[in-house]
């Protein structure tokens, strides 16, 4: 017990100092999860509404596949992505294994199903007049679907926050296709798994404070946001 | 009596299920038709598909002087007939806001947009309510917001569903105001109902819908006397 408040004293310590490696790795952590969300939703969100407006061959074979793609291990992931990046692989000669847009991409896929998955409840469940009311009003479809996405914002944004928060924790993937390299790849939870192994548990714990406080606050937000949706309508 | 628009050729089916069968439906510039017909007879259909928002099996549309498919019809009618749901959807935003949002296609700037969303709003005597969040508003006040929302973008016909359904006395007579004053500035309007009685004092013309096709009831103008001019024969 009195480790384990020592431990805590001390990273404390290390976050309030401001120590260089620490806040490395919250960077590059958020940078590489970041990149992935960003890259990932506008895709996610178009397939998402096709899917939930528009009827064509094999619809409902993809949200099945969606959905189950939502529950592959994140190391499933990483190994597949290794050996398609590994040398022998066929992506080898782009050289992207062990760097962050190694960990960028295997965070993509992901957190993209979960975003499609997600996306595409909140727009089955949006209200079809809306879609039809933009349009008879003269908007273009692009324009239309702008505001549909405004319409159903709230689930929109519980989807994102979701798909962040299952990259930004995940560890099986950024360890085989990052590799773990100090001042390269190494984010919260490889540093995390590195340190607890070592022994070393006060910088463990200042990292796992901040992803703590990341989850407190970005639930915090999407409460908040969800109750100024209900108020309104 | 000139045509807006005619619609032939009208088939649909959902589920190998037919809905509408209709050889002919010429819309009439500058009057209130009266669509009347059971529930599920197909009314909601046929205004989708006259307002293109509804894919037909097959249409044929006579507008403008030409003749086209539904498909090749469909951005002109999309731009000229504006149709509005039985419960009308507003955007989750100020009543303003979801008047000046066709406005953007017109391209217009910001001001003269505004001026456009007052003018309006003092029209349908709407103005006390500019600020209100939209989705706060009682039945009545959306379908006068809606009818105001359309007017705005000066459609050549309107497409209403059942505009005074669930609505108190006191709303019925303002919506049914406004439609009279819509139809007084020359707009072409059609609309759904079963409430016969609030809109019959504005409707020239009554088509009866029953079994995909549709019956035209002849009656004196204004009145509740219909009898029925011709029955086509059912061949869904």
């Amino acid at each position: 017990m009195n480790d384990l408040s020592q431990a805590s004293a001390h990273a404390f310590q290390l976050l309030l100092s401001g120590n260089s490696e620490i806040w490395e790795i919250i960077s590059l952590s958020f940078g590489v999860s970041f990149s992935a969300i960003l890259i990932a939703t506008p895709p996610a969100l178009v397939i998402a509404f096709f899917l939930a407006f528009f009827q064509f061959p094999m619809r409902r074979a993809l949200i099945s596949l969606f959905n189950t793609f939502m529950s592959v291990p994140a190391v499933i992931i990483g190994l597949t992505l290794y050996l398609l990046l590994s040398r022998s692989g066929p992506l080898g000669d782009l050289r992207l294994l062990f760097t962050d847009k190694a960990m960028v991409i295997g965070q993509i896929m992901l957190s993209f199903p979960l975003l499609v998955a997600m996306a595409h409840a909140s727009f089955q469940a949006a209200d079809r007049r809306a879609w039809e009311t933009a349009i008879t009003l003269g908007a273009s479809p692009a324009r239309a679907f702008f505001t549909l996405m405004y319409e159903v914002r709230f689930g929109l944004i519980a989807a994102i926050v979701a798909g962040f928060g299952r990259v930004v924790a995940e560890i099986g993937c950024s360890m085989m296709v990052g590799g773990n390299i100090l001042h390269a790849t190494r984010n919260i939870p490889t540093a995390i798994a590195l340190e607890t192994s070592k022994g070393e548990f006060a910088q463990g714990i200042a990292l796992g404070m901040v992803l703590l406080v990341l989850s407190l606050s970005l639930n915090a937000g999407v409460s908040i946001f969800q109750g100024k949706g209900e108020l309104q309508a | 009596m000139s045509s807006l628009i005619n619609f032939s050729n009208i088939t649909i089916s959902l589920s190998g299920k037919s809905i509408l069968n209709i050889d002919q439906l010429d819309v009439p510039a500058h009057q209130c038709t009266l669509l009347t017909g059971r529930n599920g007879s197909g009314k909601t259909t046929l205004f989708k598909i006259m307002a293109g928002l509804l894919k037909p099996n097959s249409a044929e549309v006579h507008y403008q002087g030409l003749e086209m498919t539904w498909k090749q019809a469909k951005p002109y009618i999309q731009k000229d007939i504006i149709y509005l749901h039985q419960q009308p959807y507003l955007f989750d935003a100020s009543v303003a806001d979801n008047i000046a949002y066709g406005l953007h296609r017109l391209g217009e700037n910001k001001a003269a947009a505004h001026k456009k969303v007052m003018q309006a709003l003092d029209w349908a005597n709407l103005s006390h309510l500019a600020h209100r969040s939209a989705k706060q508003l009682s039945g009545g006040e959306k379908q006068r917001v809606a009818l105001t929302r359309a007017r705005i973008l000066s459609p050549r016909l309107l497409l209403l569903d059942e505009p005074t359904a669930s609505m108190d006395t006191d709303a019925k007579q303002q919506t049914s105001l406004l439609l009279q004053r819509l139809k007084s500035e020359g707009v072409s309007i059609m609309i759904s109902s079963h409430e016969t009685h609030t809109i019959d004092h504005i409707a020239d013309r009554h088509l009866h819908i029953e079994n995909g096709q549709i019956n035209t009831l002849e009656r004196a103008v204004h009145s509740n006397k219909v009898t029925v001019l011709n029955t086509p024969k059912f061949n869904a």
